[in-house]
């Protein structure tokens, strides 16, 4: 899957690139001003900034905000995809297999559109080539005449794999459900695995997955919390390889006391800065809010290590997720004005 | 009015039999319109909480979708809809309030757990949970609200029906055969004093036969 290079001169390359790039992600000032922005100023605004071609293009079939999220989207599918052409060897396979979860994504959608019998269009309204699969792949996918027959036919064999285990079962319960997880787990577990297969910027990449398999577990920790009927079994949810066993996470969930909950996870947290936002969720807050409180940790933690390790794949992680969250606020600025929610509810859920 | 009754005794007999059996018959349907209008209006009482519920809970789960397709955008909700595997399913059985069969209905499958949405937990966010659960709230409002409407239907046309028949039975049913056992009786007395008229003329006719005769 990756490939060995040596020297550092592609590190530093690309590692420029990217912070050039982030440089011109839109800053938190500018985030505040569109918050008190009408609708058509935002749009316009968008159709201004590096989105236009993407707004150009998809304008003959669509308008208004669903026009401004289907360019964003595309804008990021497209940026996603020049990154994985620019990336240097082994960097290269890091960054794609950073950015399977896309493919993971569009591959379930489009089975669950193809199970619900949804037409074509309707599928292709909703992916989001980001990933290895670009948008001719996942057209080839969607034009198969069955569920069976997209996964037969599909190019990554281990995701194949995973999907013709777990598919009589889920077409059993008309459920992908069980699937994602393992999908997603299987995702984290390749990170893993190609972090640690010796090769530079390994440890950096390596810290990062663990750490954002610690956040992600920590949320759905209290998004289990946060149901009331809480008998089901949720074993199947928790993400290994972070610094959490799933027995704990799954005892975690029964704890009456948050703070009891909050003791347990610091102690095995070694990261300063999720230690403190963990210290902020003493006091009962909403998911959402938790939700916003982990994912600042995140990427204030991938800014440091990004620091630290100038010349490594962190520089390219922490743009990809700060290009992802551009794309997601833009998104919700315009879903969120579209739908009348006051700049005070949409700044909570801008990651800024 | 022109009554068409046979003034006999044995009519005026079957007439109060049908009378006594009239009232009775309007002082129960009364008892039971009284009766359904309690009930109606308990139920009219829980009806408008649910109402105002109903409401809030539509409020909330069009801010909840808002912020959900705010969060994740609308390619994420319509990808998270496309997950759902199994459809509320309801149970309609019926119950029984002071004659009026009203609906009884049971709700499954509408309120789900983590695992049972059919979306992946991992790859989404928490927004889409508390939309889900915000339409789940919705929806067994819906049924619920949809119960207590249809028994409100029902309880106001039995209601009715009963006013109706308790009304024909005051003014209408109840008068008329009185007075048509007024009319018999009138009758009756009449052709009793016609009759004694007859016999007291019959009797001094023959008197005066007699008296003649002994002269």
């Amino acid at each position: 899957m990756t490939e060995v290079s040596s020297g550092s001169a592609p590190y530093i390359y690309v590692s420029t690139r990217m912070r050039v790039r982030k440089s011109k992600l839109i800053p938190r000032e500018e985030y505040l001003r569109m918050l008190n922005m009408g609708l058509p100023e935002l749009t316009r605004l968008v159709e201004e900034m590096e989105y236009k071609r993407e707004i150009d293009e998809l304008a003959a079939s669509f308008s208004g905000v669903d026009l401004i999220e289907n360019a964003v989207s595309w804008n990021l599918a497209k940026e996603y995809q020049r990154i994985i052409a620019l990336a240097p060897g082994e960097m290269k396979g890091f960054t794609r297999d950073y950015l399977h979860k896309w493919d993971i994504q569009n591959i379930l959608t489009i089975l669950r559109g193809k199970q619900l019998g949804l037409s074509e269009g309707k599928i292709k309204a909703v992916l989001v080539p980001a990933g290895a699969l670009d948008a001719a792949a996942l057209d080839r996918m969607i034009a198969e005449s069955s569920v069976e027959r997209v996964v037969e036919t599909l190019p990554i064999k281990a995701i194949a794999d995973i999907l013709s285990e777990g598919l009589p079962a889920a077409l059993e319960s008309r459920s992908f459900g069980d699937i994602e997880n393992e999908l997603y787990k299987y995702y984290y577990a390749t990170l893993i695995k190609a972090a640690r297969g010796g090769m530079k910027g390994g440890l950096p990449f390596l810290k990062y997955v663990m750490f954002e398999i610690d956040i992600k577990n920590i949320k759905n920790l209290f998004r289990v919390r946060a149901q009331v009927s809480k008998e089901a079994d949720t074993m199947a949810l928790w993400i290994e390889g972070g610094a959490f066993k799933p027995e704990e996470l799954e005892r975690l969930t029964t704890v009456e006391s948050l703070d009891e909950v909050v003791d347990s996870l610091k102690k095995k947290v070694k990261v300063a800065v999720l230690a403190d936002a963990l210290e902020e969720l003493r006091e009962k807050k909403p998911v959402y809010a938790i939700e916003s409180t982990l994912t600042s940790a995140q990427l204030g933690q991938m800014d440091k290590m990004s620091k630290r390790n100038p010349f490594s794949i962190s520089p390219l992680l922490v743009y990809l997720e700060r290009k992802r969250y551009e794309v997601a606020n833009l998104r919700a600025l315009a879903r969120g004005k579209e739908s009348g929610l006051s700049a005070e509810i949409l700044e909570k859920y801008l990651v800024m | 009015m022109a009554l068409n009754v046979k003034p006999t005794r044995s009519e005026l007999i079957a007439l109060k039999k049908r009378i006594k059996l009239s009232e009775r018959g309007y002082k129960l349907l009364k008892m039971k319109r009284d009766g359904l209008i309690l009930e109606f209006f308990k139920v009219l009482a829980e009806a408008k909480d649910l109402k105002n519920e109903l409401a809030e809970k539509y409020a909330r789960a069009q801010e909840m979708i808002a912020i959900a397709e705010t969060v994740e955008g609308t390619i994420g909700v319509k990808a998270a809809a496309m997950a759902a595997s199994e459809n509320p399913e309801i149970d309609l059985k019926s119950k029984n309030i002071m004659g009026v069969v009203v609906p009884k209905i049971e709700s499954k499958s509408v309120k789900k757990s983590l695992n049972d949405r059919g979306y992946g937990v991992i790859g989404t966010s928490a927004a889409i949970d508390e939309a889900a659960e915000a339409f789940e709230d919705l929806v067994e409002c819906i049924i619920l609200s949809a119960e207590l409407e249809t028994t409100m239907k029902r309880l106001l046309d039995e209601i009715e029906g009963t006013k109706r028949r308790v009304n024909a039975l005051e003014f209408k049913v109840i008068p008329e055969q009185v007075e048509a056992r007024n009319f018999i009786k009138m009758r009756l007395d009449e052709m009793e004093r016609e009759e004694l008229t007859r016999l007291k003329r019959t009797k001094g006719k023959s008197a005066a036969k007699e008296a003649a005769e002994t002269a």
